[in-house]
């Protein structure tokens, strides 16, 4: 009769045990953010933008991984994921062609999916979160048909080839000015790899070349500012235009000083903001599947401020 | 007689000299490529834009000399450059800020020639660790965002006294002092007969260790001076700078006649295979060379020069020993 108590008692201890870590997990969804590369400044602050904003999400938590660039590393992440029962990956590629067998093989193993910044396309059961790279450029294409002057020479920075991003800004900005504007010449153009030095180096040797450029054209902000830090105390430069993308801080100071024209921007903030509102509506089962863009709005002069507050937010403008 | 003579003496300068022969073909091919090459202020382009890599490069020719390298330049030019700039922003202070810099980039390079003296790592392993944990304290520290607004610390990398750019005139005193140090000090010496033959060297009462310490630590100065100077050109402090400069920085040194094989080298000859780099990508800017073509290009070149380079001396050497065996050569043929 004792013995039969104490099972009883055993197995109702047991059984609120199990029902207590049942409510539990059922409470805490882990969320894996698979990062390009810590050392992109723009992987960075949507990582920080990530953890701040699953911090609202008490039933929620982040774990971010670093691919470092490396497509293996990151498909090696995506099967650890997938081996560690996260509930829901957030994959942000380096290589979105590289990574799509990973990805799908994590749905067919019943892990919830998002693809963001680029969006890997046509992986039916998972899902995307992401900015449209052609409309960012051509946004800013669109605007520089009207201030571009009639014959003038302009020089193209790109962001590496075979990227996603890279390659879709530059698409935008054919299809959407110079094929437009046959009487606009480049008079240089080149791969800088985001990076604001390599832009410096190539801006110095075309000012060399050229004694006359009225615009720069760049796939991001970061080329563009190495661009202009080359010709600011030169009066010869002094009323040339120039585009980017992204939105980073350094271009909003610039083009609020009247040293830049526009860019477009990528809030990481937003991003971050939606790949977390999705992916809680995706564990919660409120949607089971979703493709969706964040905005890009054009920044200008007349604009940059309200912009601006977004980076005092993050403490990179103080 | 007189026609052997000049002939000799041509042939010396050739071996020699024959990576400056290189350099000043460059310049005249490059001179007729375009009208713009030699003017005074595409020079002075020209020499800011290899200033960091040259830095660079010649801590890398004492390290190579003495048979050691860094692969962590560019992760420690980072964390000096970003900590540097953290420090002028919080405190104002060009002073504290530029000893900050120089400071990190000595105390990383500090536990390199640590590792590598007191642990036996391999030099290649413990500065390939270096390179991931400075870069990982950079971003760490700066949660991966770049620091703007960074004012009169440009002075550094944007600056100029009279007509000569601060990162030109930095980069012509370090390369002074590794001249200096590298031909006319004690240390230079033994460093050379370290890397030459590091058990001979211990044989012959060098402390070893010591000059491997003491390599580190100047590479770490000149590494701590390079991240200042690059922070301070782009006007921005990324903790992402410097990826690939020890690439750059090593290639300038090779072409410039340093061996990997330890002891060999000159200052001269780094800043050379330095500029033949910096020529070659503006003349191909400057002609508007599409940038895939660009690197065929410069890896063909790169191998072109340092072909030469070792051709040349392959040629020395076997003239010097077939002039050492004649003799010896000749009495056996009498006896």
């Amino acid at each position: 009769m004792k013995f039969m108590k104490s099972i009883r008692t055993v197995t109702a201890v047991a059984a609120l045990c199990l029902a207590a870590t049942t409510v539990a997990q059922a409470q805490n969804y882990k969320i894996a953010f698979i990062a390009r590369a810590q050392a992109d400044s723009f992987a960075a602050w949507l990582a920080n933008g990530i953890m701040d904003e699953v911090k609202k999400y008490p039933d929620m938590t982040v774990d971010v991984m670093d691919s470092q660039a490396d497509d293996a590393k990151e498909n090696a992440f995506i099967e650890n994921a997938v081996a560690n029962k996260y509930d829901l990956i957030i994959v942000q590629p380096n290589n979105g062609e590289a990574q799509r067998p990973y990805v799908e093989q994590a749905v067919k193993d019943g892990v919830k999916v998002i693809t963001t910044n680029a969006r890997i396309k046509d992986i039916p059961g998972s899902s995307s979160v992401d900015a449209d790279p052609y409309e960012q450029a051509a946004v800013n294409a669109r605007l520089a048909l009207e201030q571009i002057p009639q014959g003038a020479n302009v020089v193209v920075l790109n962001g590496p080839s075979g990227n996603m991003h890279a390659d879709m800004r530059r698409d935008a900005w054919q299809k959407e000015f110079f094929d437009k504007r046959s009487d606009v010449k480049i008079v240089g153009e080149q791969i800088a790899h985001w990076n604001k030095e390599e832009a410096m180096r190539f801006m110095e040797d075309w000012v060399q070349a050229n004694d006359k450029i009225d615009a720069i054209v760049s796939m991001n902000d970061n080329m563009a500012a190495g661009a202009l830090e080359v010709i600011k105390d030169d009066p010869k430069f002094e009323n040339i235009l120039a585009y980017g993308v992204d939105g980073t801080a350094e271009a909003m100071l610039l083009i609020q000083s009247g040293k830049m024209t526009s860019t477009a921007l990528q809030n990481a903030y937003d991003l971050a903001a939606k790949n977390i509102s999705v992916a809680h509506d995706l564990l919660t089962g409120k949607i089971t599947q979703i493709d969706t863009d964040i905005d890009c709005p054009l920044v200008t002069k007349d604009n940059v401020a309200e912009f601006i507050e977004i980076h005092k937010k993050s403490g990179a403008i103080k | 007689m007189n026609n052997l003579m000049t002939r000799e003496k041509w042939q010396t300068i050739k071996s020699r000299y024959s990576i400056y022969l290189v350099l000043i073909a460059m310049i005249i091919v490059c001179n007729l490529l375009s009208p713009n090459f030699l003017s005074a202020r595409n020079i002075s382009n020209i020499s800011v834009q290899i200033s960091v890599t040259t830095i660079l490069a010649f801590g890398e020719t004492i390290l190579i000399i003495g048979g050691l390298l860094d692969l962590s330049c560019g992760s420690v030019l980072a964390l000096a450059g970003v900590l540097s700039v953290y420090v002028f922003k919080e405190t104002g202070s060009l002073s504290l800020a530029f000893a900050v810099g120089l400071i990190v980039g000595v105390l990383c390079n500090f536990v390199n020639g640590i590792l590598v003296r007191r642990f036996n790592i391999p030099a290649f392993i413990a500065t390939l660790a270096m390179m991931t944990v400075a870069r990982g304290i950079a971003l760490l520290f700066t949660k991966g965002q770049n620091i703007y607004q960074i004012g009169d610390y440009v002075w550094f990398g944007q600056g100029s006294i009279g007509f000569i750019p601060i990162p030109v005139l930095f980069m012509i005193i370090i390369g002074i002092l590794t001249w200096y140090i590298l031909g006319h000090t004690s240390f230079g010496r033994s460093l050379y007969a370290v890397g030459g033959n590091e058990e001979a060297a211990r044989a012959s009462g060098i402390n070893v260790g010591r000059i491997k310490v003491g390599a580190y630590l100047i590479n770490g100065v000149f590494v701590g001076l390079a991240g200042i100077i690059l922070m301070a050109r782009t006007n921005v402090g990324a903790p992402n700078s410097g990826q690939g400069y020890e690439f750059e920085a090593l290639t300038a040194a090779i072409i410039g006649g340093t061996s990997f094989s330890g002891g060999l080298g000159t200052a001269g000859g780094t800043l050379a295979g330095a500029f033949i780099v910096g020529f070659l990508n503006n003349i191909m800017n400057l002609a508007g060379v599409d940038s895939y073509l660009q690197q065929v290009i410069k890896g063909a070149i790169i191998a072109l020069a340092v072909g030469y380079d070792m051709w040349a001396k392959v040629n020395r050497t076997r003239k010097t020993l077939g002039a050492a065996k004649l003799p010896t050569e000749r009495k056996e043929a009498r006896a």
